[in-house]
């Protein structure tokens, strides 16, 4: 809402400046959300004097000009014909800066120089549009700043309003507001109508046909207007609030809005058929042009407005190509009405079609002051425009609405906000609000608040305008007496906590993408056509195609981001997401959403660096991030099945994570073809964990050994095994000899190649022995490495090098 | 062979003195005291002493002996030493090489403000509460007090699932599966990813908010102005101002707007603040009626406050991001700073 500091001051007195206004307005709820100072930083533009006016010799189009500032006569090049010699006019000085941040310079121009500007009103941010410079009325004092010579110094205010807060959609809206906490009286409008001729019966009739969309209709009869241009009065107001100005009757009902809030319509009554308003609901696919000139096709939901044969305005939202004021307009007809807030608001929404009036309509315009406003309006009209105003209005009022009345406990809103404020100072903010207050027995007050105020319904209503007017910031801040309850972060809570630190202690940068994906990603990734992640959740109303589908894997949106960081050149990357992928439960109404694990690694294991290699990561780096994080969750048993997991990996280099009986994940390669998809140029190696499965295996509790303090001795073995033969067997096989000496096995070197025959690879292996009773002699120690050699032997076909 | 005996301290006391490597100094030990030195070779004449002279040039010997080998230790000690700090000197490494830094990953930004301010809140004694982010409608608004058709729902444009489905505007509704689950005390906080259909360079469709609701006996607006302020001042510092103004939310009454004085130019206008000296971090409010009716607690025994802020904006405050699209691209090169 739009209003200006000048405007609000025609009805109400305050003796505040435009920067306290906003403060007050904004500490009562009215948050003023931008001012716009009009004449601010312009009082080099002056009032000046053209002295002498002659052609430039150098440029047919421009005129050099001697001006009279009142304290220096200055020569000016201008290039506008609209002025003689003589004639008053706004001249900006050497350092002026006109808005658009334009700065006057002293400059030559073709050859003559010109120490200043003659403005126009565009130019001076007066208008829109202007042809010629402005030429003032004469008799202003040379040399004052222009805005004040013309009493233009005015402050606009632009109020974001809550949609409680219909009532204050208007001038008078928000200057009550203002009266309110100052403790000032509003002055409203006066309606002065010479009523003559006919009784309005005569000339037009109104029926409702729908009373609950419509319970009231008011309307009047005006005849003999001229259709002319605005007073300049008139189009400075509405310019100054962001309003265009059309006619002066269209403009009389576009003010009376923003002054009381009512939204107006004015018909063109000649074009009316048999000079009557029918108000029903549309037939369903009836058709109806409104003045923007669109063709709108309606439902049985929308109301309209008729004449005796068809519509003639969409009620409360937009008026139709066809009754609409003319130049030859005459006679008129007048609407003042109110219209069911929901009825309104569907049929705006539903045709994209959102006014200044069906805003208000929606939000709910006061029932009370229809008749007011149709009165102000009629009488404007007929000062600006001339005509008749027909003898009384004709009121359709079929669904009475009157405010109940709260019941109000002054000493429960001082329990709720925390205040004490007296009885009496309470009683004295509820009058001031205009509200009718009765004692009741036994403390309470029976409070009837004003028409206008149709968010005044409950108690707990007055309790915030107690709290509003005697003002938030004469709250005291205070703490709550709590009672203890024992509570602490969920298993869940904690363990997400303890992924996220652990996969940031393994270098890991935690990423966050949109929950939203393309209807695509399935088909990047390979998955086949009855694979569940296909059955995804869409959006209704997406902002993009790319955006429409929430996600069922985080892997798309984990490559995505992979590709954009290569593009910007981070080439060594070790990403991870950790967030919810959003599931269809057959059967179920809501989705199912759990919460998953993606990593990605590429690029340089350690990055560059001059005491190093310079490798790059490979499947172990992905393995060993994981192998780290589930030990550290204490969830054992953790076995890598080498089963081709997902379509979306190398076959030859994923796995499956199996802990216990469950599929926690699968970490492998990216398929070449799925890196292609994504744009990626160099391997990827990823990981996916089923966050929900790892919290029902991680353990709380975990035991720890003392160490054994007696020394250790170590065995290595080296063998030559079958290059199937998986490592994991000779590790086995060492542990199932169950050896309590063994301490550690650690598996020191696996090579292949030059030196060792087709077929095979040889593993190397360190065990280190330990007891906790005694310290190993050689005997013992060799005596059971013999044995797990043996083993090795006997059970997995090595051989001893 | 008294004579005999201080000839050879002296003598061992000059080479000593005249050499200064490790090995010529074992040299003279092996000379003088070695199985075949010449202080043992007098010793073993000792015998054809009589006895009364025995005991006194033994002694003799046996100080000389200590003598010799003292010198001969203090002697090795210097020389180690020296050479010691001979290796030292020589040895030099480039310190200002790089150093091999283990690398360190981050946490998103929006993961740290979210675990800061809930640990803010858990020492207020709030524990964190969490909800579905596809959501029925009757918790994101009916059950919060808008009514189907109302203006309200404007404020949130909504992104549609089917069946009375959505993606929720707000962690609000948390509050409500809250309230349906237990009676009071309540005290939560509810961190969570929210979405609204509307995209510009301040508005993103997706974003995240942290709700809070108190309800008990006896709780005041008062109180909802004291907790916010010891929070605001613990993220922002212990002198942050705070202002509460007037505001509108369907689900609580009386409802506020919370200011901070703004943290870039300390409340003297600047751009970010639109010169006004305050920004706008949360909304929040009395828990509305309407909202207890519809979990079935009693208006008229309890009241509480609500409050909700976004992350986004915290985090682009405190780590003065200017545009929120960073935190959403996802680039290491921004990530890594945190």
């Amino acid at each position: 809402m739009n209003v200006t500091y000048n405007w609000l001051k025609e009805f109400v007195d305050f003796d505040l400046t435009p920067d306290q206004l906003a403060d007050l307005l904004t500490m009562l709820g009215l948050e003023v959300e931008g001012m716009e100072k009009l004449g601010e930083g312009m009082d080099d533009v002056v009032v000046a004097v053209v002295e002498e006016k002659r052609q430039h010799p150098n440029a047919d189009k421009l005129s050099l000009c001697r001006v009279n500032s009142g304290t220096e006569v200055l020569d000016v090049v201008c290039g506008a014909q609209n002025f003689k010699q003589g004639d008053t006019v706004a001249l900006a000085k050497i350092g002026a800066t006109l808005p658009g941040d334009f700065k006057i310079k002293r400059s030559k121009i073709r050859g003559e120089e010109s120490c200043g500007m003659l403005c126009s009103e565009k130019e001076l941010g007066l208008s829109a549009e202007s042809a010629g410079i402005m030429v003032l009325p004469a008799g202003l004092k040379l040399g004052t700043p222009i805005f004040a010579a013309l009493g233009l110094k005015d402050t606009l205010l632009e109020i974001g309003l809550t949609p409680n807060r219909a009532d204050c959609l208007s001038a008078v809206g928000i200057a009550r507001e203002i009266a309110a906490k100052l403790g000032q009286k509003i002055r409203c409008p006066e309606n002065a109508i010479n009523e003559s001729g006919e009784p309005v019966d005569k000339n037009i009739s109104v029926t409702v046909e729908d009373a609950e969309y419509c319970p009231r209709y008011a309307a009047r009869y005006l005849s003999g207007c001229r259709i002319a241009p605005s007073p300049e009065w008139l189009v400075k107001r509405l310019n100054a609030i962001g309003v265009r100005s059309i006619n002066n009757v269209v403009d009389v009902t576009n003010l009376v809005m923003m002054e009381l809030g009512q939204p107006l319509h004015a018909f063109d009554c000649d074009r009316l058929a048999g000079q009557r308003i029918v108000v029903r609901r549309a037939g369903e696919g009836e058709r109806f042009t409104t003045l923007d000139s669109q063709q709108r096709t309606l439902t049985g939901d929308d109301l309209v407005i008729c004449d005796a044969e068809r519509p003639v305005a969409l009620a409360g939202v937009m008026g139709g190509e066809n009754s609409e004021i003319a130049d030859t307009t005459t006679n008129i007809l007048l609407e003042s009405a109110w219209f069911l807030p929901s009825a309104i608001r569907k049929t705006s929404k539903r045709l994209g079609l959102h006014t200044e009036s069906s805003h208000r309509f929606e939000r709910g315009v006061d029932i009370g002051g229809v008749i007011h406003a149709l009165d102000r309006a009629a009488s404007l009209i007929m000062e600006l425009a001339g005509g008749r105003v027909a003898k009384g209005s004709l009121d359709v009022y079929l669904g009475r609405r009157e405010p109940e009345t709260i019941v109000f406990r002054p000493e429960r809103a001082n329990a709720m906000i925390g205040i004490d404020l007296p009885r009496e100072e309470a009683i004295g903010i509820l009058k001031r609000l205009e509200c009718a207050v009765k004692e009741l027995p036994e403390g309470a007050l029976a409070v009837v608040p004003p028409s206008y105020r149709i968010d005044l319904e409950r108690e707990i209503d007055l309790v915030e305008e107690i709290a509003r007017l005697n003002g938030f910031d004469r709250i005291p801040a205070t703490l709550p007496l709590a009672r203890v309850v024992s509570d602490r972060p969920t298993r869940h809570q904690q363990l997400e906590k303890s992924v996220r630190d652990i996969l940031v202690k393994h270098g890991m940068n935690e990423i966050i993408n949109f929950s939203f994906t393309a209807p695509g990603a399935a088909d990047k990734l390979l998955l086949p056509g009855d694979d569940s992640r296909r059955s995804t959740i869409r959006l209704a109303n997406p902002l993009v195609d790319e955006q429409s589908v929430m996600r069922t894997t985080l892997l798309p949106g984990v490559l995505e981001t992979v590709a954009r960081n290569i593009s910007f050149r981070s080439l060594d990357l070790k990403l991870f997401e950790m967030r919810r992928v959003y599931l269809p439960v057959p059967g179920e109404e809501m989705p199912h959403e759990p919460l998953y694990v993606v990593g990605a690694l590429t690029g340089s294991r350690d990055g560059l660096g001059w005491s190093r290699a310079n490798e790059a990561v490979d499947f172990y780096d992905a393995k060993g991030i994981i192998e780290n994080l589930l030990s550290q969750l204490s969830i054992g048993g953790v076995k890598w099945v080498a089963d081709a997991p997902e379509p979306f990996y190398h076959p030859g280099k994923s796995c499956s994570i199996v802990a216990g009986r469950e599929r926690i994940g699968s970490v492998g390669e990216l398929h070449p073809t799925v890196q292609d998809n994504f744009g990626l140029d160099k391997p990827v190696y990823c990981f996916e964990l089923d966050f929900e499965k790892m919290l029902t295996l991680a353990r709380q509790k975990r035991t720890i050994s003392a160490p054994s303090r007696f020394p250790d001795s170590t065995r290595d073995i080296a063998m030559l095994a079958p290059v199937e033969l998986p490592v994991e067997k000779i590790v086995e096989c060492i542990h199932s000899v169950k050896a309590k000496e063994v301490e550690q096995v650690d598996i020191f070197d696996v090579y292949q190649g030059k030196g060792i025959p087709e077929g095979f690879k040889s593993i190397a292996v360190r065990i280190r022995y330990r007891s906790y009773e005694r310290t190993l002699t050689d005997d013992e120690t060799g005596r059971v490495h013999g044995k797990i050699v043996d083993s090795l032997l006997n059970k997995v076909k090595v051989s001893i090098r | 062979m008294r004579e005999q005996l201080e000839r050879l301290r002296d003598e061992a006391a000059k080479a000593i003195a005249a050499v200064s490597s490790e090995e010529a100094l074992q040299e003279i030990r092996v000379r003088f005291l070695g199985r075949k030195g010449e202080l043992t070779a007098l010793m073993k004449g000792l015998g054809a002493l009589s006895p009364e002279e025995r005991p006194i040039v033994g002694q003799l010997v046996n100080t000389v002996k200590e003598e010799v080998e003292a010198s001969l230790d203090a002697a090795l000690e210097t020389t180690r030493e020296a050479a010691r700090s001979q290796r030292l000197q020589s040895e030099r490494i480039d310190v200002t090489l790089p150093g091999r830094r283990p690398v360190n990953g981050t946490k998103h930004p929006i993961s740290l403000v979210v675990e800061e301010v809930c640990d803010i809140f858990a020492g207020l004694g709030f524990s964190v509460a969490e909800g579905p982010e596809i959501e029925h409608d009757w918790y994101n608004f009916e059950a919060l007090n808008f009514p189907p058709e109302h203006p309200a729902r404007d404020m949130q444009d909504t992104f549609f699932v089917e069946n009375n489905l959505l993606l929720r505007t707000h962690t609000s509704p948390v509050q409500i599966r809250t309230m349906l689950k237990q009676k009071p005390p309540v005290r939560i906080i509810a961190p969570g990813t929210v979405y609204r259909c509307d995209s510009d360079a301040t508005h993103s469709p997706m974003f995240h908010q942290v709700e809070g609701l108190m309800v008990d006996q006896g709780i005041t607006f008062g109180d909802l102005k004291g907790i916010l302020t010891i929070f605001t001042n613990q993220l922002f510092g212990q002198k942050t101002g705070v202002r509460l103004r007037p505001s509108f939310f369907p689900f609580t009454e009386p409802s506020a707007e919370v200011d901070i004085a703004c943290v870039i130019c300390g409340g003297k206008g600047c751009r970010v603040c639109k010169n006004t000296g305050w920004l706008e971090i949360l909304g929040a409010g009395m828990v509305d009626p309407e909202v207890y009716r519809h979990v079935n607690y009693d208006a008229e025994e309890v009241s509480g406050f609500a409050f909700g802020m976004g992350i986004e904006r915290i985090a682009m405050l405190k780590y003065g991001i200017s545009d929120m699209r960073l935190l959403f691209e996802n680039d290491v090169r921004f990530l890594r700073q945190f």
